[in-house]
C-alpha cells in the first residue's frame, strides 16, 4: 500500500507495552487487597475489561472531546477512548454506590449488628476494587500518551483503527447526524454501525494479502494481519471470578449481564423500562465496532500476544476457558469415573454426560462414545473388530492413580485416564495379563478421540501436542501390529 | 469261531479290515470289535474319526491314539477347564518335540468340536484350543452360560468356522458376536440362541460380513424389526430360528418377502407380536417354503392365510400348535399341501374326526402328526389316519382320553414303520392295545404315562415284540409288576431310558430284572416303596451305563443299596436322592466316588447331619455342576464349602 505498511508492526509493539502497563499496574494490588476482612475482593472485582467490552458513551460532550483528542492526536485512540469510558463508568459507579452506603446508614440502623457488618464489608469491598480500577485505568493512560507521541505518520493498521473509529461517530448523536456527508435522511443508527463493520473488514481484507503465510497455522481460521484488530487481554483475576456483571446495587455477581439487568427490576421501576432492559451493545451509542481479539495474560503461551506465533482468541469467553483449561488446577474431577479433572465445569458437565458410558473401541484404536457408531465403523472397515471388555477393565480398575503423576510433565498424559492398564483388570489371571496389558496400553490411552471430550480442542497449547502426536501415531499402530502379529495377543484380548 | 476262520481275518490287510469296520453300525458293536484283539484295536483306533470322552480322567491320553480324529465331542465332560487343556495341549506339544506326531494328528486335523456345558472353560483354554486345531470348521459351545466375548474372541480365531452353536451363552455380547462375525466370515449355520445380549446391531453386522449364512437361530433375542430388516439381505439364508422374539412383528416379516430368495424354512413361535398377516407376506414371498412354525401365534387359521398355505406346493412341515382351527382348514390342508410330511396340531382347538379324516385322505405322506391334547379325537379319525398314512413314524395322542384299543389295533395293523407314539393319559390304553401295538416290531419310544389299565399282561406283548425300545415311560402305570419288568428286560435289551416311577407294585426282584439293561442310561424310579438296598445294588452292579438316576422317596433304599451305588455307577452324572434313607457316610461315598456325577439333588435327608452335607459336598466341589439343597443348611454349612462351590461354577438350587 505506502511505506508506511513497514511501520505496523512497530505500531502494534508501542500499542502492547501500554496494555502490559496496565496490566501490570493492575496485577501488583491485589496482595495489598489480600485482607481477612477483603477476602471476597477477588471474586468481586469488577474488572476493568468489562468497560472494553460493553462501552457506553452516554454523554455526548465527553465523546465529542474525545474525538477532538484523536484528531489532535495521533496516537492509538481507541485503548485510549476505552479507558477513559471505562472510567467514566467507573466514576458513575463509584457515585452510586456511595449514594447507597449513604442510603443504607440511614436504613440499617435497627438491624441487628452482624447483617449491617456484612453489608458494610460488602459495600466496602465493591469500594475499594472501584477505586482500584480507577486508579489503574487512570495509570494507564499516561504511558500510553507518552508513547504514542512522538510516533511516525499513521500506519496501516492505524488507518483501520482510525476508521473504525471516526467513521461511525456521526451516529453517537442526533447533532452530529445532520454533519453526515450525504446530507440525505438519517440511516438507521444500526445500519451505520453495520457498515462500519463491513468498512473496517474490508480494510482487513485487503491487507490480508500480504500476511497470509505468517498466520497459516491459525486454528480459528481467520488471518487476522497483526494491527487490524484490537488486542485486550483480561486479567488473570478477572478470568477467574466467578462473575463478571455486578449489581451497583446490592454487589450481587451475575456471569451474564442478561441476569443482571433481571436482577436489576427488583431495585426499581426505573430498571423496569424497555430500555434499561434492552441489551445494551444494540444501544445506537455503542463504541465503534472494532474487530477485537484477545490475548492470554499467561506470558509464553502461544494465546499470549507477546508470542512470537500469537494466535488471539476471538472472545472473552475463548479466552476465560483457555486460561482455565491450560494455565490452571484441574479442580473438578469427575465423580463417576474420579478419574478424569477438568477446571472448566462446562467441560466436566460434557463430560459426565459420557462418562460411565461404555467407550467403544476399535481393534484400530478409535473409540466411539456409541455403540452403534462403533458397528457402523466396523461394517465399513474390513477387518476391524470391537475391542472388548473396556467396561470390565474400566469398573474394576477405579482409581488408577499410578496415572497421575503424568499430569504435571504432560498435558496429554493428564487426560488420558479413559483407558486404565487391562493388566489389573482380571485378577484370576493377572500374571499372564501383566506384560501384554502394558504393551496394548498405549492404543487405549491415545486413541485420537480422547481428546474429544475438551471441546476446544484448537485452545490447547498445541506445542505439547505437536511434539507427541507422531510418537503417539506409532504407539497405536505398533501394539495394533503387535497384536496382530502375535499369537499371545488374545491374552489380552481386552484390546486386540 | 474256529481257529482257521479267525486266522483268515487276522490275515486280512489293514485295508480290508478297515472297510468291514466301517460297515459297524452300533457303537456296541465297535466296542465289540475293539475287544478281539490288537490288530482290530489298531484298525479301530486308525479308523476311528468320532471321539466322545465319558470321563475326564482319559481325556489326557485319549485323543492322541487315534490320528484321524475329526470330531471331538466334549460335551459329557462339563468339569473340563483351562488347566485341562493347558495339560492336554502341552503334553502333545512336548511329544511331537521327540518325534511323535500324535499333536499334530488329532488338533491339526481336528473339525468339529462339542464343548457343550464345558462352563468350566475359559477364554484363555478356548484359546488354546482353537490355536491347536487350525481345521477347525465346526464347534459347539452351547449351554456355556458363562460364555462372554473373551470366550467368543477366543473362537473368533477359528478362521475355517463354518458352523457355530452358542446357544445361551449369556454374556456374549454384539461385541463378541462382532469378533465372530469380523473373522469367521465363511460361517454357514450359527445359533444364537439365548444369547440376550445380542442386540440388532449384532445382527446387523453378521448379515453383513457372513453372506454364506445358511442356518441363523436367533430364538429369544431381543432384536427388533431392523434385525430382520438386515436379515432379509441374506441371499443364501435357507432356514431362520426366531422363536419368541418379542419385539419383532408383521412389519419385520414383510421384510422377509422380498428377502433370502432361499428361504425353505422359517419358525416365528411364540413371536407374540406377530400374526397371520406377517406370515402370509412371508409365504407369498416364498412359495417353495418347506416348513412352517407357527405355533402359539395364530388365534385362528384365518381364509386368507389358508389361501396362501394353497401355494406352498413343497411344504414339508407346518405346525399350527395352539391355534382355533376350523373343519374347512383340513381339506385345503389335505388338497393342497400333498407333500405334507409332519403337522403339528398339539393343543389346538377345533380338531375332530372329521377334519383328521380330511386331512387323512390328502396327506398320505405323513409321518409325523402331533395331536396331543386334542380331547375330541376318538378311534374313528385314528383309524383313518392308519388307513391312509401308512409311512407314519411318530404319533403324539397325549390325553386322548377317547382313544381306545381300537385305534391301537389300526395302528399296529398298517403303521408297521411306527417309531415312537406318545399315549400318555390316554386312559383307554389297556393290555389289549398294548397287544396290537406290539405289532409295529420297530417301535422304539412308547410312552403310557398314566395309562392305568396296562398290567404286567402288556408289557410282556410289547417285551416279546418290540426289541427295538429305546424309551419306555411307565410312569404311575400303578398296575405293573415285576414280572412285566422280566419281560421286558428279556426282550427289550436296547432299553435306554425307563421310567418306573410310582409304579408301586416293584420290589427287589423287579429291579434285578432291569439290571440285566445293560444299555439303560437313565432310570427314574421315584417312589418305589417296595425296593429296598438290594435291588439298588442290582441296578448299580448291573447297568453299567446308568448316567441318570432318581431315586425320590424311595424310603426302604438302605445303606447297602447307596453304598454298591458308589461303589460301581461310575458313569452316573445325575442323582437325585431326596427323600432317601441315606445316612453321612453313604452320601460321602456316593459323592465322593462318582467321579462323573455333576448334577445332585439332597433335598430332605433326614439321615444327613450337616457334617455328612459339609464332607459329602467337600468330597465333589471339585466337579459337581448343580446341587440342590435343603435351604435351612446355607446358614449352616461353612462358607468355606459355599464359596469354593461357587467359584468352581456350581449352582447351588436352595429348597
Amino acid at each position: 500500500m505506502d511505506p508506511n505498511n513497514r511501520l505496523s508492526g512497530n505500531e502494534l509493539r508501542n500499542s502492547i507495552p501500554n496494555q502490559t502497563a496496565f496490566s501490570h499496574f493492575n496485577t501488583q494490588h491485589p496482595q495489598k487487597w489480600e485482607d481477612p476482612s477483603l477476602i471476597d475482593y477477588s471474586t468481586r472485582i469488577e474488572p476493568p475489561f468489562q468497560g472494553f467490552n460493553q462501552v457506553k458513551i452516554s454523554q455526548d460532550g465527553l465523546g465529542n472531546e474525545m474525538r477532538s483528542t484523536y484528531k489532535i492526536q495521533d496516537w492509538d485512540p481507541s485503548a485510549m477512548l476505552n479507558n477513559l469510558s471505562f472510567l467514566e463508568q467507573k466514576i458513575h459507579q463509584l457515585q452510586e454506590l456511595v449514594h447507597l452506603i449513604v442510603g443504607r446508614r440511614m436504613q440499617v440502623l435497627g438491624r441487628p449488628d452482624e447483617f449491617v457488618t456484612q453489608q458494610q464489608q460488602l459495600l466496602n469491598a465493591d469500594l475499594t476494587s472501584i477505586i482500584v480500577q480507577l486508579i489503574s485505568t487512570a495509570g494507564s493512560l499516561l504511558p500510553s500518551v507518552k508513547s504514542t507521541l512522538p510516533a511516525a505518520p499513521p500506519s496501516v493498521g492505524q488507518f483501520g483503527q482510525l476508521g473504525g473509529a471516526v467513521f461511525p461517530l456521526p451516529g453517537l448523536n442526533g447533532g452530529v447526524q445532520l454533519q453526515n456527508t450525504n446530507g440525505s435522511k438519517v440511516p438507521d443508527q444500526p445500519n451505520q454501525s453495520d457498515i462500519s463493520a463491513n468498512c473496517v473488514t474490508e480494510q482487513n481484507l485487503n491487507i490480508e494479502e500480504h500476511d497470509l503465510k505468517e498466520e497459516e497455522d491459525a486454528d480459528e481460521g481467520e488471518n487476522l494481519p497483526p494491527g487490524t484488530y484490537e488486542i485486550l487481554q483480561p486479567e488473570k483475576e478477572e478470568i477467574l471470578a466467578p462473575h463478571t456483571h455486578f449489581c451497583t446495587i446490592c454487589g450481587k455477581g451475575f456471569k451474564r449481564d442478561a441476569n443482571l439487568r433481571m436482577h436489576m427490576r427488583g431495585h426499581g421501576d426505573e430498571y423496569k423500562t424497555p430500555a434499561a432492559l434492552a441489551k445494551p451493545h444494540k444501544e445506537p451509542s455503542s463504541e465503534p465496532t472494532l474487530i477485537k481479539r484477545y490475548s492470554c495474560p499467561y506470558s509464553g503461551c502461544k494465546r499470549n500476544k507477546d508470542h512470537k506465533k500469537f494466535q488471539p482468541l476471538k472472545t472473552i469467553l475463548c479466552v476465560k476457558n483457555h486460561y482455565k483449561r491450560t494455565h490452571c488446577d484441574k479442580s473438578y474431577t469427575c465423580s463417576r469415573c474420579n478419574t478424569k479433572r477438568f477446571s472448566v465445569i462446562a467441560d466436566l458437565k460434557t463430560h459426565e454426560k459420557h462418562c460411565g458410558k461404555d467407550k467403544w473401541l476399535c481393534s484400530c484404536g478409535t473409540t466411539f462414545s456409541r455403540k452403534d457408531k462403533l458397528f457402523g465403523h466396523i461394517t465399513l472397515f474390513q477387518g476391524h473388530t470391537p475391542a472388548i471388555s473396556v467396561e470390565e477393565s474400566k469398573a474394576l480398575v477405579g482409581p488408577s492413580d499410578q496415572k497421575e503423576g503424568n499430569q504435571g510433565t504432560n498435558k496429554a498424559g493428564s487426560m488420558n485416564f479413559n483407558f486404565p492398564p487391562n493388566a489389573t483388570s482380571d485378577s484370576g489371571i493377572q500374571s499372564i495379563m501383566d506384560v501384554k496389558g502394558n504393551t496394548d496400553d498405549p492404543a487405549g490411552i491415545f486413541s485420537p478421540l480422547n481428546f474429544d471430550n475438551f471441546g476446544g480442542f484448537g485452545e490447547f497449547p498445541r506445542p505439547p501436542f505437536d511434539d507427541s502426536e507422531s510418537s503417539f501415531a506409532f504407539l497405536l499402530s505398533g501394539s495394533y501390529n503387535y497384536s496382530q502379529k502375535n499369537e499371545a495377543d488374545d491374552n489380552s484380548n481386552n484390546l486386540a | 469261531m474256529s481257529s482257521r476262520s479267525s486266522k483268515d481275518l487276522l490275515s486280512f490287510t489293514e485295508d480290508l479290515l478297515t472297510r468291514v469296520y466301517e460297515k459297524l453300525g452300533s457303537e456296541s458293536d465297535r466296542k465289540s470289535w475293539r475287544l478281539v484283539c490288537r490288530e482290530f484295536l489298531r484298525v479301530d483306533s486308525l479308523t476311528r474319526n468320532h471321539l466322545r470322552v465319558l470321563r475326564v480322567e482319559f481325556l489326557q491320553s485319549l485323543p492322541g491314539k487315534y490320528p484321524r480324529l475329526q470330531s471331538l465331542d466334549l460335551s459329557v465332560c462339563p468339569c473340563i477347564d483351562d488347566g485341562t487343556f493347558s495339560l492336554l495341549l502341552n503334553r502333545h506339544a512336548s511329544g511331537s518335540e521327540s518325534g511323535s506326531l500324535s499333536w499334530f494328528s488329532w488338533a491339526r486335523g481336528l473339525k468339529r468340536l462339542t464343548l457343550s456345558r464345558a462352563a468350566g472353560l475359559g477364554f484363555m483354554g478356548l484359546e488354546a484350543l482353537v490355536h491347536a486345531c487350525p481345521s477347525l470348521e465346526s464347534v459347539d459351545v452351547s449351554y456355556c452360560c458363562g460364555f462372554g466375548d473373551r470366550e467368543a474372541a477366543a473362537l473368533s480365531n477359528a478362521a475355517r468356522l463354518r458352523v457355530l452353536k452358542m446357544d445361551k451363552c449369556l454374556n456374549v455380547s454384539d461385541v463378541g458376536l462382532a469378533k465372530i462375525v469380523v473373522r469367521c466370515g465363511k460361517l454357514e449355520r450359527l445359533s444364537l440362541k439365548w444369547c440376550m445380549e445380542i442386540s440388532d446391531l449384532g445382527v446387523d453386522l453378521l448379515c453383513k460380513k457372513c453372506l454364506d449364512l445358511k442356518f441363523l437361530d436367533i430364538s429369544y433375542l431381543k432384536v427388533t424389526n431392523e434385525s430382520l430388516r438386515t436379515i432379509a439381505t441374506l441371499q443364501k439364508l435357507e432356514v431362520l430360528a426366531m422363536v419368541g422374539c418379542p419385539l419383532v412383528d408383521d412389519v419385520g416379516l414383510q421384510f422377509l418377502e422380498n428377502g433370502c430368495p432361499l428361504l425353505q424354512g422359517i419358525d416365528v413361535s411364540r413371536c407374540e407380536c406377530v400374526s397371520s398377516s406377517g406370515l402370509i407376506s412371508v409365504i407369498k414371498g416364498h412359495g417353495s417354503l418347506r416348513e412352517l412354525n407357527a405355533s402359539y401365534i395364530l388365534s385362528e387359521l384365518c381364509t386368507t392365510f389358508l389361501h396362501c398355505i394353497k401355494g406352498l406346493k413343497h411344504l414339508e412341515m407346518i405346525r399350527i400348535d395352539g391355534s382355533r382351527i376350523a373343519e374347512p382348514s383340513f381339506s385345503v390342508i389335505s388338497n393342497y399341501c400333498k407333500s405334507l410330511v409332519e403337522i403339528g396340531l398339539c393343543k389346538c382347538v377345533g380338531v375332530t374326526n372329521m377334519g383328521i379324516m380330511q386331512l387323512a385322505s390328502g396327506c398320505i405322506t405323513l409321518r409325523v402328526l402331533n395331536l396331543t391334547c386334542c380331547g375330541s379325537i376318538t378311534d374313528a379319525a385314528i383309524s383313518a389316519i392308519a388307513e391312509s398314512c401308512r409311512n407314519l413314524v411318530c404319533l403324539k395322542l397325549e390325553s386322548c382320553n377317547m382313544i381306545t384299543e381300537k385305534s391301537l389295533y389300526q395302528l399296529g395293523s398298517f403303521c408297521s414303520v411306527l417309531e415312537e407314539i406318545d399315549l400318555t393319559d390316554c386312559c383307554g390304553v389297556n393290555d389289549k392295545g398294548l397287544e396290537y401295538m406290539s405289532n409295529c416290531s420297530g417301535l422304539k419310544c412308547l410312552k403310557l404315562g398314566i395309562c392305568t389299565n396296562v398290567s404286567d399282561k402288556g408289557l410282556f406283548s410289547i417285551g416279546s415284540n418290540c426289541p427295538k425300545i429305546h424309551e419306555l415311560d411307565l410312569y404311575c402305570c400303578s398296575g405293573i409288576g415285576d414280572e412285566g419288568l422280566g419281560a421286558l428286560s428279556m426282550g427289550c435289551k436296547n432299553l435306554m431310558k425307563l421310567n418306573l416311577s410310582y409304579c408301586n407294585e416293584i420290589t427287589d426282584r423287579g429291579m434285578e430284572y432291569i439290571s440285566c439293561l445293560e444299555e439303560l442310561s437313565d432310570l427314574e424310579m421315584r417312589g418305589l416303596e417296595k425296593v429296598t438296598g438290594t435291588g439298588l445294588a442290582a441296578i448299580a452292579a448291573g447297568c453299567k451305563r446308568l448316567a441318570d438316576l432318581d431315586l425320590k422317596h424311595c424310603v426302604k433304599v438302605n445303606d447297602s443299596g447307596f453304598w454298591a451305588l458308589a461303589c460301581y455307577a461310575k458313569n452316573l452324572r445325575q442323582i437325585n436322592l431326596s427323600y432317601c434313607p441315606i445316612s453321612d457316610m453313604a452320601l460321602c461315598l456316593v459323592m465322593g466316588n462318582l467321579t462323573r456325577l455333576q448334577d445332585a439333588k439332597l433335598v430332605h435327608l433326614s439321615n444327613v447331619s450337616v457334617d455328612g452335607f459339609e464332607l459329602a459336598l467337600r468330597a465333589c466341589s471339585f466337579r459337581i455342576k448343580k446341587v440342590k439343597l435343603f435351604a435351612p443348611l446355607r446358614f449352616l454349612l461353612s462358607s468355606e464349602i459355599l464359596e469354593n462351590l461357587h467359584a468352581r461354577g456350581c449352582k447351588i438350587r436352595w429348597d
